[in-house]
């Protein structure tokens, strides 16, 4: 058995490392190095059956076969590579992960018994690696620590209380209200006191009219003829 | 009676000038109003497909009221110039409707400005996007105008991609979990719209899937759109309450 635990990938970050029905496990790189003639093929288990896991149990036979999990197989292999697939050592800036349950095209398909089909459960699931060369078992790795999967929520569940009214909002109704009234009572008591010259009594003013002065000729100055005389 | 002529003139002055600034806010309001509802930002498709147009409606009678204000502010230098008390007791009281007017447009952007939460966006584009049977036109509606969204924003969802993860979607009953964690228009398209690595899309690798929610993107745009309706209309209320009082006191003191 090899000391290496396959683990969630972590670098580089990817956004769906983990989803409702997929997760992604870094290539097991640089481990199975003195098994260049072995297969190297990936368990995926449910967590409870991962103790009673038998190496022995071939792929690609009903016990193992993705169709028919996880009822009745507890767990199912696939995945399968040679050495040459895992290059030692990884070169810089390649991005080295399996994505477990991307094939959708052969989930029904019993002739395909191997099949990297998308997960049914949320889990929790632990995964290793087993190294066969023809049937025999010649290493494995450790089982992984369990993996959860994303469970979807429904959407009654998001919840559009909100947070309330802002305090802009309320401001803007209260001073808008206030000042809205206000007016309204000037109003009444502007038409109220239309009759009485009360409040404005003492600031009266008249109309700007336009004043005309009229010459009033009260005594009639004629340019007196010089025939008087 | 030369003091009080002097305060007479002063406070005539003073209601001119009140006016004319009425007058010049009630453009500027108009104007503000018409770019708002041009659709700068491309969001009204999305908030009428959801019905969330109330808030371009408070636009619209900010316009209205604008042209009110600016004609209703001319009418009023001339009562006081005239001192009339007929034009201005028309005066004050249609701009008592505009002032009530207004405030229904600024109350109604502030309040509908509050109803758009993330959570509300979220519930509405999981229920929608891509519905497989659409009941109503809207339904193709909300999903162009996400997918325009999310191309021009380079976005997606409203948090991130894990909307779609963490929530059920009318999107993942027709689309598998598997062959599509989110849509497609969340992955970074080449020239020809598809992706530049469909499998660098699926995992989730940066660089070939936008990672951000576009609840930014709607969010800015709206609240610019919200609180410029508001607090515009709030500000020009306070002054017009200002001049409205000096009118009335005015309007009081003339002799009949």
């Amino acid at each position: 058995q090899l000391d290496y635990r396959p683990a969630l990938t972590t670098e580089p970050a990817l956004g769906g490392v983990r989803t409702t029905s997929t997760f992604v496990v870094d290539q097991p790189r640089c481990v199975f190095q003195d098994y260049g003639n072995a297969v190297i093929w990936l368990v995926v288990a449910l967590e409870q059956a991962a103790s009673t896991f038998n190496n022995s149990q071939g792929p690609g036979t009903p016990e193992t076969a993705f169709q028919g999990f996880p009822e009745p197989v507890r767990a199912y292999m696939t995945l399968n590579a040679t050495l040459g697939s895992y290059p030692c050592p990884k070169p810089d800036g390649e991005i080295a992960v399996l994505r477990v349950g991307s094939e959708t095209s052969c989930t029904g398909d019993v002739t395909r018994p191997t099949c990297n089909g998308p997960l049914p459960t949320p889990g929790p699931y632990r995964v290793k690696f087993l190294a066969l060369e023809g049937s025999e078992p010649v290493a494995e790795t450790r089982w992984s620590t369990p993996i959860t999967l994303i469970t979807a929520k429904p959407l009654s569940s998001i919840s559009t209380a909100g947070r309330g009214h802002s305090a802009d909002m309320i401001a803007i109704t209260t001073i808008l209200s206030i000042l809205l009234a206000i007016l309204l009572a000037g109003l009444v008591a502007m038409l109220f006191f239309w009759g009485s010259d009360s409040c404005g009594g003492s600031s009266t003013f008249s109309k700007p009219e336009s004043v005309t002065v009229r010459r009033y000729n009260t005594h009639h100055v004629y340019d007196q003829p010089a025939a008087r005389l | 009676m030369a003091k009080s002529d002097d305060c007479i003139h002063i406070l005539q002055g003073l209601l001119v000038f009140g006016n004319v600034v009425i007058g010049m806010c009630g453009i500027a309001l108009t104007a503000e109003c018409i770019y708002f509802v041009s659709n700068p930002h491309g969001l009204y498709p999305l908030l009428r497909a959801t019905e969330n147009g109330d808030i371009n409606a408070a636009a619209w009678i900010g316009i209205f009221v604008g042209l009110a204000l600016f004609a209703l502010s001319i009418l009023g230098i001339i009562g006081v110039i005239k001192a009339s008390r007929t034009l201005l007791l028309v005066y004050i009281i249609l701009m008592l409707i505009t002032f009530a007017f207004e405030m229904a447009s600024c109350i109604t952007a502030a309040t509908h400005r509050d109803s758009l939460t993330p959570e509300h966006f979220q519930k509405q584009m999981l229920d929608r996007y891509q519905k497989s049977d659409p009941a109503n036109n809207n339904d193709s509606e909300v999903t162009k105008a996400w997918d325009e969204l999310m191309l021009q924003n380079h976005c997606c969802g409203v948090k991130g991609p894990s909307d779609w993860q963490e929530y059920q979607s009318a999107f993942r009953l027709t689309h598998s979990d598997a062959d599509y964690p989110w849509p497609r228009t969340c992955c970074v398209l080449d020239a020809q719209g598809l992706p530049a690595s469909l499998d660098g899309c699926k995992l989730g690798v940066s660089g070939y899937y936008n990672s951000n929610g576009c609840y930014d993107a709607i969010s800015g745009p709206v609240n610019t759109h919200a609180w410029g309706v508001a607090w515009f209309g709030f500000a020009i209320l306070c002054w017009t309450f200002c001049v409205l009082l000096g009118t009335m006191f005015y309007w009081s003191g003339i002799e009949y």
